[in-house]
């Protein structure tokens, strides 16, 4: 029985002996290189994955909402068919929020939470290798459907049956983003087949898979995440001293395990009426097309405060770090992101004001809607009560930070008039809820997410990114999103429906819109500029110390960058702002007797996650094949299903492993309880 | 201080050194020096005409959208009230507290963050409080836009405004001259159809309203919504907001509108590719001229006048199968499916409203003439029907044009171009190429019927 | 083996397993996902109360489709599989490996016999005309049952390969009785849910002279 994993403690991984796991095979602890990114199961290289490709969709993202400004620019305008257009805005929405904002989210969980709770890595560690390389694979999936429309539009496909067949030749998805029944769907009586008349191609097939497999790692990563906060805290970390990042992180994880499952049975009864001719949507056979939009708004309205959480959660950590002072009301943020998620459920027929719910339904969800800026507004609040009496330091993400309390602020009131359901009435379906999405997504997340990049990329490579750049960028990208966003409140008002490819002269949006996409180019210019310097730091920037903003959490403690052990030895905690009461106040942190010499217990890392994770590519490519009848297309299906299979097998097999890594001695005395400071009660 | 706190006194201070913090303010000024002659055009520029534009849903043209309109501004008023003083709280905070050279010599500041619960209770109080002056008006406004209010029902019910005989002959049953005038709006991708169920404009009884209704000014009207297809929605900005059409569900709302003019309207649920072209109009007459219109309405088109132009146009309306979808009652009874186009030449727009059968420059004026005025139409211009006919007609991706080469679509998938993908009848493929002579008869036929 | 095993696994801050909690929260995250699909069912039912019109206009009613007697054994099948998967996990925690063996062969082999009576239900209900494709009733109670069904092959395949792992000696100690633990987990929440659906899509159209859905039909005369 070779359950050997206990070789003798070694002081760094390349010293390891090559180890065999219980199926037989060397376990890849000893390599460098892009093999050691693939294989590894550290959260923080995982992060910093999640953050790469994270990055990456955001610009595509971007190069999309460009395309879209460009054919707006002026009315009756050519730039792109309206085909391409609808498209365009579909993989805009669809890549901002499932291949941006949220694994840009992960990123910050992978790196921080391990360390801001005093763990040296998740609960379980392929298992979030796993959710990121699946997330890789939906993602590509998802995009697949680009590369097969520039095959349609190229002319690639034009000598085959299959493609001669097709009654609809849209290979990209084009529904929006969140893709209404029946549009989505089908009417009329299935065939022989099993289909029934669509009005879609298999763009719609495209976005159902990639949409299920991206659900399938956010739910994995939760899981993951929720099991790491409840239990790998260390000692003296109770709830209620954890950062609110932290906390956030919780909530969030939380949101998307209870609310993922509604989409995933949503995007099932979909795939099935598309695919085996169901009639859960079709309104021929009786189906409901409404109860599409309940299932896709149960899960939609917790997604969008599962995008904006952890941003809430990033701007808690920055601005009592450079305000000097601690956040305001710990608990009551704490209650009200919680309070958040929960009234979160119970908000969604919010979106679904116009579509004859009855008087009665639309006055429920439209107090509850009201209700919901209470916890929101009280968060605010709270924020401006931590720099109140403060010393402010206008550091880049303090400046991004403060934007965000703006822009959100800013954002929440246009959300406010939209809880009003007759007011809504007229704003639905315009460009007035862009706006309103955008100022607490763009001017709200996003600047939230810039400024945990710029805040916390000293820790994590070591390296302090150009202030200088750093500033112009923030500047650039404020200007540009408000003068891109703000019109855009006005031409909903006068008038302008969204998710229009044209309009004609004479309706007095002309001038407004030219605005609005000069202020996209200078808002693209600027979050360029932001990520290049990111870029350009991590491999060039000029070093800095490990705590170059006097910060307050664990993670500041650590050596930048950090180590693969986290902490050389595991803290003891007793009190919220551990580290910043150690520096400047009378509670130290204390440290446990592990580590040194004797090690600290290190997971092996495997291939099984990748592999795993690459069934879900074979699925995702063959399902939208099979609905495009090409040959053969079934076998891709169940050949990804056998990946999987046997990916995840194996992973059960080959054991946990682990190997022991000497860590260094701790600086100050080893395990002596922190005297206990008369006046934390937490 | 311990770990580190040297090593990070020196970069700190680099934050609070005065050149930086004046980097900082010479940054935020210039911003802020660029953002206020920006605001203050955005605030001077706002005059009357941005908000009378033609689907402005600031300039309420009916009861119903002047409740929305209310709430609304009570939303803004309350938004405004909180932008000052939470914005104001920030902008001062950040002003007053960033931190000035020599702050780093001072001890940090160590506290529990417990935060001041009555500040907390209080402000949580206000909130509520405040939400409490929207919801309000909120729920009354709910109900009262929810369906024909029974107040109006005394002056709009038909009976009060409108004939029952006209000529010896019913218009309207006796049963239904208690209700109020009701429309049946139809979406299918990409136009709008519109029956009056009590007056016998039906699509069976092959009397339907393609695009444009019209509306007797001053009387509820309730408005039923079906959809044949996919989720469509009906919105007249300046008349009232939007309802979805939902396929599979009876939707209802009620309009009224309280001044005469040509209102603009627009499907607002995204319904495929076509989308942006579907579009509507609603045209708000005299009780009197309504009566006449829906008399117009049933009348049958006129025979056309031998040896024209419009007599051939005739001839090919039956031979490219146009009239397998269309009904042109007195002609071509057969068509169901598409457009009724008894009364093509009357209309305004065409081709889901998306083009104007008016002459640009004459409109143009007529909405000029007495401050934004956009409810002013100018007529119908022959000409410029003429030429969207035959643009309409001729243009698709799948027909050629002079030149050879594929026409552009007006509406891309549309189904009078596109009818292969929706299975609507075997049409032959080169039913679709029109020579230009056969567009321009065509043209000359339809104009006939007015 | 599994006392080196045991020896490095951290204590964590609540004491309960990591896996153990992950499968808890897992379950939680799959009674939402049951929950969806029971509530799409249940609203189709109550906006079509009697069952369905075929497309060639016959009447098919729900009552006269069910086989009450035969859900009921196969109900009562997978109940008795849990108690057999309890007595599996409790034989594995007294390290009783041949005990833990016998056990989880009945419960596979319970399972066998429900996926069984479901595909006979299937392939029965099929012939007497309800598919996925001709109504609304069918596509709903086709994907509710038959997610289920996947969820029960799905935790047989898994109780199969503890089964055959059991034979390597690998099963055993602290993390081996963890392991089966949160299997019995699994089996016993599939379990648990059938209850539900049993309850919700079988019993309450016997409820009363005609079911809960007050459809009008006839009590059920046999």
């Amino acid at each position: 029985m070779s359950h050997d994993t206990h070789h003798a403690p070694v002081a760094s991984k390349l010293d390891l002996a090559p180890e065999r796991s219980d199926l037989g095979f060397i376990r890849p602890d000893r390599t460098t290189g892009w093999v050691d990114w693939l294989t590894t199961v550290d959260h923080k290289k995982i992060g910093i994955l999640y953050g790469a490709f994270a990055m990456l969709f955001f610009l595509i993202g971007g190069v999309e909402a460009l395309a879209i400004r460009t054919q707006l620019i002026r009315p009756d305008n050519d730039f792109v068919t309206a085909r391409m257009y609808n498209q365009l805005f579909t993989m805009h929405g669809t890549t901002m929020i499932f291949l941006g904002v949220m694994p840009l989210s992960a990123a910050f969980f992978n790196f921080l939470v391990p360390l801001q709770i005093g763990a040296r890595d998740v609960a379980f560690p392929r298992l979030n290798a796993f959710s990121l390389w699946t997330f890789v694979f939906g993602a590509f999936v998802l995009n697949a459907s680009w590369l097969f429309e520039f095959g349609h539009l190229a002319g690639w496909f034009n000598s085959f049956d299959w493609y001669k067949a097709l009654v609809y030749t849209d290979f990209a998805p084009a529904n929006g983003w969140f893709s209404y029944a029946p549009l989505s769907g089908t009417f009329g009586q299935a065939d022989a087949t099993l289909q029934a008349p669509r009005f879609t191609g298999v763009g719609t097939d495209f976005w159902i898979i990639g949409l299920q497999v991206l659900g399938i790692a956010s739910l994995a990563a939760s899981f993951n995440f929720i099991c790491t906060i409840i239990n790998l805290r260390a000692k003296g970390m109770t709830m209620m001293r954890l950062p609110v990042f932290t906390w956030m992180t919780l909530v969030t994880s939380f949101l998307i395990i209870l609310a993922f499952p509604a989409i995933t049975v949503a995007l099932i009864e979909l795939m099935f009426d598309r695919q085996f001719g169901a009639n859960f949507f079709n309104p021929s056979a009786g189906g409901q097309p409404v109860l599409w939009q309940h299932l896709f708004w149960i899960f939609g309205h917790p997604e969008v405060y599962i995008l904006v959480l952890p941003a809430m959660g990033i701007v808690s950590e920055i601005l009592p770090t450079f305000s000097g002072k601690s956040l305001f009301g710990y608990p009551i943020i704490v209650f009200s992101g919680a309070v958040i998620g929960f009234l979160g459920f119970a908000v969604w027929s919010h979106h679904m004001f116009t579509t004859g719910l009855g008087p009665v339904p639309t006055a429920a969800f439209a107090l509850l809607t009201m209700a919901i800026a209470v916890p929101t507004g009280v968060k605010i609040f709270n924020w401006i009560g931590t720099l109140w009496g403060g010393r402010i330091r206008f550091t880049p993400p303090m400046v991004l930070a403060l934007g965000f309390i703006w822009m959100f602020m800013c954002g929440g009131f246009s959300g406010v008039m939209h809880s009003s359901a007759p007011a809504d009435s007229q704003q639905q379906d315009s460009y007035f809820v862009i706006a309103h999405f955008h100022y607490v997504l763009l001017g709200g997340v996003l600047l939230g997410l810039m400024a945990g990049l710029y805040f916390w990329f000293p820790k994590i490579f070591g390296r302090m990114p150009n202030a200088p750049l750093a500033y112009l960028a923030s500047g650039l990208v404020i200007l540009g999103f408000n003068m891109a966003f703000g019109p855009m409140h006005y031409l909903g008002l006068a008038g302008m429906a969204r998710r229009t490819h044209t309009y004609h002269a004479g309706n007095g949006w002309e001038t407004w819109n030219y605005v609005a996409t000069i202020g996209a180019y200078i808002l693209g210019a600027g979050v360029f500029l932001a990520f290049m310097n990111l870029v350009w730091t991590a491999f060039k920037g000029k070093k800095c110390s490990s705590d170059p903003w006097d910060g307050r959490t664990l993670e500041w403690s650590l050596p930048s960058p950090v180590p693969e052990y986290n902490f050389a030895q595991s803290p003891i905690i007793s009190g919220r702002d551990a580290f910043f009461e150690d520096k400047h106040g009378s509670r130290r942190i204390g440290y446990e007797n592990d580590g040194g010499n004797a090690g600290v217990h290190m997971p092996s890392q495997s291939w099984m996650p990748l592999v795993a994770g690459a069934g879900f590519l074979f699925i995702g490519l063959g399902m939208p094949m099979m609905s495009m009848r090409i040959p053969h297309a079934g076998w891709f299906v169940i050949t990804g299903l056998a990946v999987l299979f046997v990916g995840i097998w194996l992973w059960a097999l080959e054991g946990p492993g682990g190997y022991m890594l000497k860590t260094p001695a701790a600086p100050s005395t080893s395990d002596q309880p922190a005297p206990a400071a008369a006046t934390s009660a937490h | 201080m311990s770990k580190g706190g040297l090593q990070m006194t020196s970069f700190l201070q680099s934050y609070t050194r005065p050149n930086t913090t004046m980097m900082f303010s010479r940054f935020f000024s210039r911003v802020g020096l660029f953002a206020a002659p920006f605001l203050a055009l955005l605030i001077a520029g706002c005059s009357k005409a941005d908000y009378t534009v033609r689907k402005s849903t600031l300039d309420p043209k009916g009861p119903v959208a002047q409740v929305q309109y209310d709430v609304f501004m009570d939303t803004v008023w309350l938004v405004l009230v909180l932008f000052v003083l939470v914005g104001g709280m920030l902008v001062y905070a950040v002003i007053r507290f960033r931190s000035r050279p020599g702050d780093d010599d001072k001890s940090p500041i160590i506290e529990e963050g417990h935060g001041n619960p009555l500040v907390e209770i209080g402000l949580i109080t206000a909130s509520i409080g405040s939400l409490v002056f929207i919801a309000v008006p909120t729920l009354s406004a709910i109900w009262y836009t929810d369906d024909v209010p029974a107040e109006s029902v005394p002056t709009s019910k038909l009976s009060a405004w409108y004939p029952r005989l006209e000529a010896g002959k019913e218009v309207y049953a006796k049963a239904v001259e208690e209700q109020v005038l009701e429309i049946d709006v139809i979406g299918k991708q990409w136009w709008f159809r519109f029956e009056y169920p009590q007056l016998g404009l039906t699509n069976d009884a092959k009397h339907s309203v393609p695009n444009e209704m019209v509306i007797p000014r001053g009387k509820a009207v309730r408005i039923n919504l079906r959809s044949e297809d996919v989720i469509h929605s009906f919105w007249i900005p300046k008349i009232a907001g939007k309802v979805d059409l939902m396929p599979g569900r009876k939707n209802h709302m009620w309009i009224q509108g309280n001044e005469l003019g040509h209102y603009y309207g627009q499907c607002a649920e995204f319904c495929g590719d076509s989308h942006a072209y579907m579009m509507f109009r609603c045209e708000v007459v005299e009780p009197e001229e309504f009566a006449k219109w829906v008399q117009h309405q049933k009348s049958e088109a006129d025979p056309v006048a031998a040896e024209t132009k419009a007599e051939k146009g005739k001839a090919l309306f039956g031979a490219k199968t146009c009239a397998m979808c269309h009904n042109i009652s007195g002609h071509f009874g057969a068509g169901a499916f598409g457009p009724d186009l008894t009364h093509v030449a009357s209309r305004k727009s065409l081709a889901g409203s998306w083009m104007d059968n008016r002459d640009p420059v004459a409109q143009l004026a007529a909405e000029k003439k007495g401050t934004g005025n956009t409810e002013a139409s100018a007529p119908v211009d022959r000409a410029t029907l003429k030429a969207n006919l035959i643009k309409w007609i001729g243009s698709s991706g799948v027909s050629t044009g002079a030149d050879g080469k594929p026409t552009k679509d007006v509406k891309p998938g549309n189904r009078m171009h596109y009818y292969k993908m929706f299975n609507v009848v075997s049409l032959k493929e080169t039913h679709q190429t029109f020579s230009a002579d056969e567009l321009d008869c065509l043209a000359e036929y339809l104009l006939t019927l007015k | 083996m599994s006392q080196a095993a045991d020896a490095h696994v951290a204590p964590t801050s609540t004491g309960i397993d990591h896996k153990k909690l992950i499968m808890w929260l897992f379950l939680a995250s799959d009674c939402m996902f049951f929950g969806t699909l029971i509530s799409t069912h249940l609203l189709y039912r109550k906006l079509y109360p009697t069952g369905f019109t075929d497309a060639q206009g016959h009447q098919h009613f729900i009552q006269n489709l069910f086989n009450l007697e035969l859900t009921s054994f196969s109900t009562f099948i997978l109940l008795m599989s849990s108690f057999l998967m309890a007595l599996a996990v409790s034989a594995m925690h007294k390290a009783e490996i041949k005990s833990f063996r016998r056990n989880v062969l009945g419960v596979i082999f319970f399972g066998l016999i429900f996926l069984g009576c479901q595909v006979y239900e299937f392939t029965h209900f099929y012939h007497q005309g309800l598919t996925i494709q001709n109504s609304v009733l069918g596509s709903t109670f086709y994907v509710l049952t038959g997610t289920h069904g996947t969820h029960v092959a799905i935790g047989v395949l898994w109780l199969v390969l503890l089964y055959f792992y059991s034979f390597t000696g690998k099963l055993g100690g602290h993390m081996g009785a963890l392991d089966v633990e949160v299997a019995g987990l699994y089996w016993h929440f599939v379990d648990i849910v059938w209850i539900i659906i049993f309850t919700l899509v079988y019993l309450v159209e016997y409820l009363g002279p005609s079911g809960i859905w007050g459809s009008g039909l006839p009590a059920l005369t046999q």
